[in-house]
């Protein structure tokens, strides 16, 4: 680290270029002409809509990929190419998604696997360990014990460790790979906190994120890729940016950021529970939707909103309630009793719940409703017309129905789940987080298709954690707190401040 | 385009495998080539052909069952043991035949109602439960049907061996389980993700132990073949056969993970092991090498299979 000053007051050497990097897939040509440049100490944003080329990116700066054509500069030296070897060597460590940790080991160990701290005749020393691992962690401001079992930790105390796995390695360049995308906004201020401190360490960030605002929020310069083209680099210290623009330059023409619904009209109540109590001494939820109605619920993390949702849709046990459809009682014990009375939901987690990945798309919409197929044989012909019908309709970009789901982008999964309830015909469909870890484009495109099943005359339950999303789509909010029901607001009292003031 | 997919078939990878094994074979010894030999090839294969499907089935659920060995061995030394006991010949069958359902039965039942411990090991118990069982109807000593049931391991309809037509059957029957039911999608479905499957309605827990059944179905098939062909046995006598029939699975492109695979390419992986030791017993290979041999070539089959698939 022998350079650590401000790009903007001094060094104009970067520590970290690349120039006219090139990079093609048979059919495609992933990334042309890129060049970048992070400064030390600096936190340099890469943003793109899924596909733009940002994980080809990382990839070339990891060592993963070699790029066509290009020159990559650091430390005074030319490179044509990286490996994973000469990347690290050179201070670059990226922090995937995927776990990398060993969740049977402690914080400490996890940080110093590969080079473990050693004592007397070359055996581990725990002490050391974990006194190396205590200053580490100090030196971030964070509050983590080195002691602790990795498989013990939530998921943000998790990024912290791979984040310090990284600084032991003596990392410069820290590559963070969409770090937030599954985080609740409380858990995302923390990440972004110790990107904050990466940065005062000297240490340089390459953040990807489709959260614009994090992105605007913490980047000394942000670069803007489409379609593999480097559209344009904006230095914050210089320019006003906005998310539109942005967003604008990510897609290509102008975006609504918050979607306009027309008002749906709003008719008879669909679908009501009474008195939910989820365990002994839990507090009774009441709630109802209503043929073309949005119901957003908003609430912290762990205020129960999820667990609300999965008991209603009879995935949870529950102690007592009662459930109505269309004013006649109704029995649900489990997502099979929910499924026939006319309810769907859209799970948070796509990946762990909400979609089989190693199968196809027509397999992954009709498992819901194989009886509509037939009552002992599948007609594989009518599974193909009907899967075919709902993937033009929700405009799902596969090249096959046949395609194993794990290979479409977020946003087209998402619509896979959606169409595998719009296959099984259902009047009630509760999305959990919908939005979560999708570009902006399909973004709204989502929200359209919302819009269009509440006009049909469905009824929908959204849990959500996004702000413009619970305003801009929801009829009524239900704020909950500590698995309570909180507060009710509609019309002009839905805003973020008295979201907000109920939710804390 | 359509003869590029075909080479990221895994199938055909396989396929491609056993042609290559085969013409080394017949060069070295022509008699390899001969209406008689590959009959032959299919005959021995019934057994693990049909213990195989059992076990793709399982497999591709997301469960598995290392008992299955065990029980078709207790099945036959229960057959066995009611000949020569004197029992009616029928009832002597039909119990070794549901010896392995009613195992197969306890096992499903015991992994579908314990979610904490995982099948293999659930079953890999159950394994010496069976084995020992075995142990102690027999006595340790050395059984036989006394010749009184030949047609389902040695008979031939039309010059076509009758276990050759059970395997086909059976393969057909599985296949088109899997394919072509709303059973089949379903289990399928709960291989590939045990949640989504309990999400979107299905009773995982009764679609497991439903399957089990089947498996033990199967199974039961698989003894009475067994026990038919070979005309006397020894408690012993399905050990090892778990292992062979998750080796032919898993090289047919099935997989741990569950939700993938075929029951063609399971059918292939076990051609392939039966060309394997037929070919080794024409070429009179010591036995004690045929092993060796033949686990190396698993694991070349499986590498070069994958690429295929790995290539993507």
């Amino acid at each position: 680290m022998a350079d650590q000053s401000d790009p903007h007051t001094g060094s104009p050497e970067p520590l970290l270029k690349t120039e006219g990097i090139v990079k093609s897939f048979p059919g495609v040509e992933a990334l042309s002409e890129v060049s970048f440049s992070l400064y030390p100490g600096e936190i340099h944003s890469v943003v793109g809509e899924n596909g733009a080329g940002k994980s080809t990116f990382i990839k070339i700066l990891s060592g993963a990929l070699q790029p066509d054509s290009g020159t990559i500069y650091s430390d005074g030296q030319e490179f044509s190419h990286l490996d994973p070897h000469k990347s690290q060597e050179l201070g670059i460590q990226v922090i995937y998604q995927e776990n990398i940790l060993v969740p049977s080991m402690s914080v400490a160990e996890n940080i110093f696997v590969g080079h473990e701290k050693t004592g007397n005749f070359g055996f581990i020393s725990y002490n050391r360990t974990l006194q190396e691992a205590q200053e580490l962690i100090d030196s971030l401001g964070i509050d983590l014990d080195p002691g602790t079992k990795v498989e013990k930790l939530g998921v943000v105390d998790k990024q912290f460790v791979k984040v310090l796995k990284a600084i032991a390695l003596e990392s410069r360049v820290i590559i963070m790979d969409e770090p937030v995308a599954a985080l609740p906004p409380e858990d995302t201020e923390k990440i972004l906190h110790l990107v904050r401190d990466l940065k005062r360490k000297g240490i340089s960030v390459i953040y990807i994120s489709h959260k614009l605002e994090d992105v605007l929020g913490i980047s000394d310069r942000i670069t803007v890729l489409k379609d593999g083209e480097h559209v344009n680099v904006h230095d914050l210290s210089e320019e006003e940016v906005g998310e539109d623009l942005i967003s604008r330059e990510m897609v290509g023409r102008p975006v609504e950021k918050f979607y306009k619904r027309e008002e749906s009209e709003i008719g008879d109540v669909l679908f009501r529970v009474e008195g939910l109590t989820r365990f002994e001494d839990a507090p009774a939820v009441d709630l109802e939707v209503r043929e073309g109605e949005i119901l957003g619920i908003a609430g912290l993390a762990n205020a129960g909103r999820t667990e609300l949702v999965r008991t209603i849709f009879g995935a949870e046990n529950y102690e007592k309630g009662e459930f109505e459809y269309q004013g006649k009682r109704v029995k649900i014990f489990s997502p099979r009793d929910a499924i026939s009375t006319g309810l769907g939901l859209i799970p948070e987690d796509r990946r762990v719940s909400g979609l089989a990945s190693g199968l196809s798309v027509s397999e992954n919409i009709t498992i819901a409703d194989l009886d509509k197929l037939g009552d002992v044989f599948l007609d594989l012909d009518r599974e193909e017309e009907f899967v075919r019908e709902h993937v033009d309709r929700l405009e799902i970009k596969t090249p096959s129905l046949d395609q194993e789901v794990r290979f479409l982008s977020g946003g087209n999964q998402q619509k896979v789940v959606l169409a595998r309830w719009l296959f099984a015909n259902v009047d009630i469909l509760i999305f959990d987080e919908p939005t979560r870890g999708i570009d902006v484009n399909t973004k709204a495109e989502i929200y359209k298709i919302m819009h269009g099943l509440a006009k049909e005359g469905k009824g929908i339950i959204m849990v959500s954690s996004e702000m413009p999303e619970l305003i801009s789509m929801s009829n009524r909010v239900l704020v909950m707190k500590e698995n309570r029901v909180v507060a009710e607001l509609t019309g002009e009292e839905i805003t973020e401040e008295e979201i907000v003031s109920h939710a804390v | 385009m359509r003869f590029k997919s075909l080479f990221k078939n895994q199938t055909f990878f396989l396929f491609i495998v056993i042609l290559l094994l085969s013409v080394a074979a017949g060069l070295i010894n022509p008699r390899f080539f001969t209406l008689q030999n590959f009959l032959s090839i299919l005959k021995q294969s019934t057994v693990l052909g049909i213990l195989s499907m059992s076990m793709a089935l399982l497999l591709i659920s997301g469960s598995i069952d290392l008992s299955i060995g065990a029980m078709m061995g207790l099945g036959a030394v229960i057959s066995c043991t009611m000949v020569m006991n004197g029992f009616n010949i029928v009832l002597a069958i039909l119990a070794g035949f549901f010896t392995p359902v009613v195992g197969s039965l306890v096992n499903g039942v015991i992994v579908s109602w314990n979610k904490s411990v995982p099948p293999l090991i659930i079953t890999l118990g159950m394994s010496f439960v069976y084995s020992g069982l075995s142990l102690v109807v027999s006595g340790g000593q050395f059984l036989s049907m006394r010749g009184k049931f030949y047609f389902l391991g040695g008979g031939e309809v039309g010059g076509i061996p009758v276990p050759v037509i059970v395997l086909v059957v059976i393969v057909t029957a599985v296949h088109v389980l899997l394919k072509y039911t709303k059973y089949g999608r379903r289990v399928v479905a709960m291989g590939g993700n045990e949640e989504l499957a309990f999400l979107s309605g299905i009773e995982t827990r009764r679609y497991e132990v439903f399957n089990f059944l089947i498996s033990g179905g199967l199974v039961g098939l698989a003894s009475m073949v067994l026990v038919s062909r070979l005309g006397s046995v020894v408690a012993g006598v399905g050990s090892g056969y778990e292992l062979r029939a998750l080796a032919a699975a898993i090289i047919g492109g099935v997989t741990f993970e569950g939700g993938r695979g075929t029951v063609f390419g399971t059918l292939l992986g076990v051609l392939l092991l039966g060309v394997i030791s037929n070919g080794m017993n024409i070429l009179n290979v010591s036995s004690y090498y045929q092993d060796v041999v033949s686990g190396l070539i698993i694991v070349v089959a499986v590498i070069v299979s994958s690429i295929g698939a790995w290539s993507r």
